[in-house]
């Protein structure tokens, strides 16, 4: 139960990092996540194909996160969808 | 007339009333649980709204279908598959209820599927599920249905008094619990009438009112969790 909860721990923290910067590089939210590149980049890739962050880039070509409406809802529910998961054992 | 004579005179409109009532209940649960899982795409919320959309069917199926059958509105040629099909879909319910308790040890790493009614994990639980129903059929029979659900009910019990033991300051754990309780209660007594009672009609309206007070408890918990 605790492992899962991390879980969404880590999501809702990348998700604010990303709102919070408004648009963030890959490298700088590697940092802010305190994961390893490999764990970031499960996470990464999992919010990217469940539509939660988009990943793009400038007229420079530097690619950045930005946060997607589906990101915005989960940050606002969060604490609805937490204590549901707790209060059920899910 | 007594009130158990007036129940067992109005038992068929009685068997609709309840069937339309637990449904209305799997409605609004699914519901209110498909919009947190929308949210947060979370696995575990997943098989538990999957649960109650299998209970939902099964009960529409059992008690409102079958009952237009016996009213003479649908044709009895239909009995027997409204009751191979109630059986799956009430088998399969209590496997994702179950699943969703456990999935977290079975499912360790992020694992993203196309659907979430069907899937290579889940697939042996519509395989078991499938056999329990044929083996009934064949032996013309109860009873492989009523032992796997008493097996899946008392190990939800436990994994659930477990879990409300971990986080006792979790208020609806312990509800949790004892839904699970009186599920296992109710498919104990389902057996027993089956197997010693000749489905006595006493025990079936205890059951009846068993099953609605697990629904209702469920459906606070569910109202009062996605406010």
């Amino acid at each position: 139960m605790a492992k899962k909860r991390e879980r969404l721990d880590v999501i809702r923290d990348i998700l604010k990092v990303i709102r919070d910067n408004r648009q963030i590089k890959p490298t700088r939210l590697l940092y802010a996540s305190n994961l390893s590149p490999q764990m970031f980049k499960e996470y990464v890739d999992e919010l990217l194909n469940k539509e939660f962050i988009k990943l793009e880039e400038d007229k420079k070509g530097k690619r950045y996160f930005l946060l997607a409406k589906k990101g915005n809802d989960f940050l606002q529910e969060y604490k609805v969808i937490e204590t549901f998961i707790e209060n059920f054992g899910l | 007339m007594d009130f158990y004579a007036w129940i067992v005179g109005n038992k068929e409109i009685l068997k609709i009333l309840y069937g339309l009532v637990i449904t209305f209940i799997c409605i609004i649960i699914v519901l209110k649980t498909h919009r947190l899982y929308k949210l947060s795409l979370h696995t575990g919320i997943r098989y538990f709204r999957n649960a109650f959309f299998f209970y939902g069917i099964g009960f529409f199926l059992k008690y409102v279908l079958e009952s237009l059958v016996f009213l003479n509105i649908i044709n009895s040629i239909f009995v027997p598959f409204i009751s191979v099909l109630f059986k799956f879909f009430l088998i399969m319910a209590g496997f994702f209820l179950l699943y969703s308790l456990i999935w977290r040890k079975i499912e360790a790493k992020i694992e993203d599927y196309p659907s979430s009614l069907f899937h290579s994990k889940i697939s042996v639980f519509y395989l078991m599920t499938i056999i329990i129903v044929i083996l009934d059929y064949v032996w013309f029979t109860h009873y492989f249905m009523f032992t796997s659900q008493i097996i899946i009910f008392a190990l939800a019990a436990i994994i659930s008094l477990v879990n409300y033991l971990k986080n006792p300051e979790r208020k609806f754990l312990k509800f949790y619990f004892i839904a699970m309780i009186l599920s296992l209660i109710a498919w104990v007594l389902n057996a027993f009438s089956a197997l010693y009672f000749g489905w006595d009609k006493g025990i079936a309206i205890n059951i009846f009112l068993i099953n609605t007070l697990i629904f209702l408890l469920f459906l606070y918990g569910v109202i009062k969790f996605t406010k």
